[in-house]
């Protein structure tokens, strides 16, 4: 066998496990598109014997997403988590970024100490903290509202950290200037640093965004009333309904899963680049 | 630190106020308030008898036992098929930005919308797994709600999602290394094998230490799928710490015991973390 052919076989292998690997990753996605585009009754009577009927619909419908968000008012939760991971990200980009700005540009007492603190913060698993943190926030009389999912999400380590890697590679002459023609500080802040640090706040608002959209053990511990929950409650709390009829969980699970991937889709570039700063830079 | 480092009495503090006293409130002050409880009675007095109660208490050292298993099977898993997955992926073939993609997506579902997707097609009575498995003579399995195969019915569910996640690192690893060094590789001759080995795994140590770190955390502290798929059944086979602390705090109003199973749990985590640590460093010598 010559050493082109060897190449083209491994080529040819692989795609192979390349589909195989993709195959694994979308099954569970196609097949919940499919069936949440089918009768309960279409899907369950064509399960078995099992045929490409299992997985593709006899007949398009799309009650079930009309009775989700009519019935079960599905809008409500969708809403819910709209608000809170938006107030979220507004807040931790500025609060965040406000803070690595001042980590990077000034010097001050304790800053080594304060800085620590802020990067240990951000290795404290969430989890761990998750049931202490639930009596805080019911000191703080946030259980059951909106302030209790947004207020402790604000502050991230992470976040701040992309921040002061950001704005590290500043050049310094750009502030120096702005400082000779006598800006105040908020207005270098708004009017020079912001406009040039685009990227690392789209960076930072789709990690705030993702973390928001998919938890689910703080919601489901700090607000748990059908007013305020949000998707994954209400998608977990649909689940766990005896009567409820496969089809519109799928349909349920679909509209929770499109909004992040179309948000991830065209700025993965940017996502990837945040999530991993942590660990290539750090 | 880099950057300019202008002297400001106070403006500094002024700008990291808010950040630092809401890691402070919401983070640190949790964790010590955690572990401090463990040590108190319902009436504030220090006593050991919260850890006396845990461990006369065979709930516990079957949920140990199972979350030391789960954790054996899954952090291994996880690390080498999302490996894999990043060496595939960065491959240098035709259309392989569209694979790329394809193999993240699972990570945009969250975890709860993958436990409730695969409960339905992990199930004993209408769910395509067991359905397409019928082709090959196959009985059907529970596979949530059967002891043999609960375990690793959540192992799948969490993988599945978890793979994509870890992936992202392995492949920002493996870009971050020159490809010079792969071409003199070549040059010397070395095989795929070899190359990856000698040269692509040890380029790979920080990223890899990382990854071991943070996934062996993130499962220690699992708790979505069980929660919403098994709660913690078939007898007791996936009732996993996280899980048992939710329950002591949320059904059994037992805050002592939940603040013992989470100090536990964290000081298994730190334990694990250094000794992959001092292995992983200990290698390069």
């Amino acid at each position: 066998m010559s050493k082109k052919q060897k190449k083209a076989i491994g080529t040819i292998l692989l795609y192979l496990v390349l589909i195989l690997f993709v195959f694994v990753a979308l099954f569970p996605i196609l097949f919940c598109l499919s069936a949440s585009l089918r009768t309960q009754e279409d899907l369950f009577q064509n399960m078995l014997p099992f045929t490409l009927r299992a997985l593709i619909p006899t007949k398009l419908t799309f009650e079930n997403y009309v009775i989700i968000f009519t019935q079960y008012e599905f809008w409500r939760p969708i809403m819910n988590t709209l608000i809170v991971t938006g107030l979220t990200i507004f807040f931790g980009c500025l609060i965040n970024s406000i803070a690595g700005f001042a980590f990077t540009c000034f010097d001050f007492k304790g800053k080594k100490i304060l800085y620590a603190l802020v990067l240990v913060s951000f290795m404290v698993p969430f989890e761990s903290i998750a049931i202490p943190l639930y009596d805080v926030a019911s000191k703080l009389k946030m259980v059951d509202t909106y302030a209790g999912m947004i207020v402790p999400a604000i502050a991230d380590g992470l976040v701040a950290f992309l921040f002061i890697q950001f704005f590290k590679d500043i050049p310094v002459a750009l502030i120096e200037a702005a400082r000779v023609d006598g800006a105040s500080w908020p207005r270098i802040f708004a009017r020079i640093i912001m406009p040039i640090s685009v990227p690392v706040f789209v960076t930072a608002g789709l990690m705030i965004f993702m973390n928001q959209w998919n938890s689910y053990m703080w919601p489901l511990l700090v607000a748990r009333s059908k007013e305020i929950r949000t998707i994954q409650i209400a998608i977990s709390a649909f689940s766990g309904e005896r009567a409820i009829k496969w089809t519109y969980i799928y349909a349920g699970s679909l509209v929770s899963a499109i909004i992040p991937i179309c948000l991830f889709l065209p700025f993965q570039k940017y996502f990837v680049e945040g999530i991993t700063a942590g660990s290539v830079k750090g | 630190m880099g950057g300019i480092h202008i002297k400001n009495r106070w403006l500094p503090y002024v700008m990291i106020a808010p950040t630092v006293i809401l890691i402070c409130v919401f983070k640190i002050y949790p964790i010590i308030a955690s572990v401090i409880q463990a040590f108190l009675s319902k009436d504030g007095i220090p006593t050991f008898d919260n850890y006396k109660f845990l461990f006369a208490d065979k709930t516990f050292w079957n949920s140990l036992k199972v979350t030391l298993k789960f954790n054996i099977i899954i952090i291994p898993v996880q690390i080498v098929i999302s490996f894999i997955m990043a060496l595939l992926v960065n491959a240098k073939v035709k259309g392989i930005e569209g694979f790329r993609t394809a193999l993240y997506l699972p990570f945009c579902v969250s975890l709860t919308v993958s436990t409730v997707i695969w409960q339905m097609l992990l199930n004993i009575n209408n769910g395509v797994m067991n359905s397409f498995l019928s082709l090959f003579g196959v009985r059907p399995i529970g596979f949530l709600i059967d002891k043999k195969w609960a375990l690793l019915s959540i192992i799948l569910i969490s993988s599945w999602r978890g793979c994509a996640y870890w992936m992202m690192f392995f492949l920002a690893g493996l870009k971050g290394i020159d490809r010079s060094v792969y071409e003199s590789a070549k040059m010397d001759g070395s095989g795929f094998f070899s190359t990856l080995f000698r040269i692509t795994i040890p380029l790979l140590k920080n990223t890899s230490l990382f990854v071991l770190v943070a996934n062996t955390t993130a499962n220690f502290l699992l708790f979505a799928p069980v929660q919403i798929a098994t709660e913690g059944g078939p007898q007791g086979s996936t009732d996993l710490l996280m899980y048992e602390a939710y329950k002591a705090a949320f059904v059994y109003s037992n805050r002592q015991r939940q603040a013992c199973i989470v100090t536990i749990l964290l000081v298994i985590v730190i334990g694990v973390c250094v000794i992959q640590n001092k292995f992983m460093t200990e290698k390069e010598a």
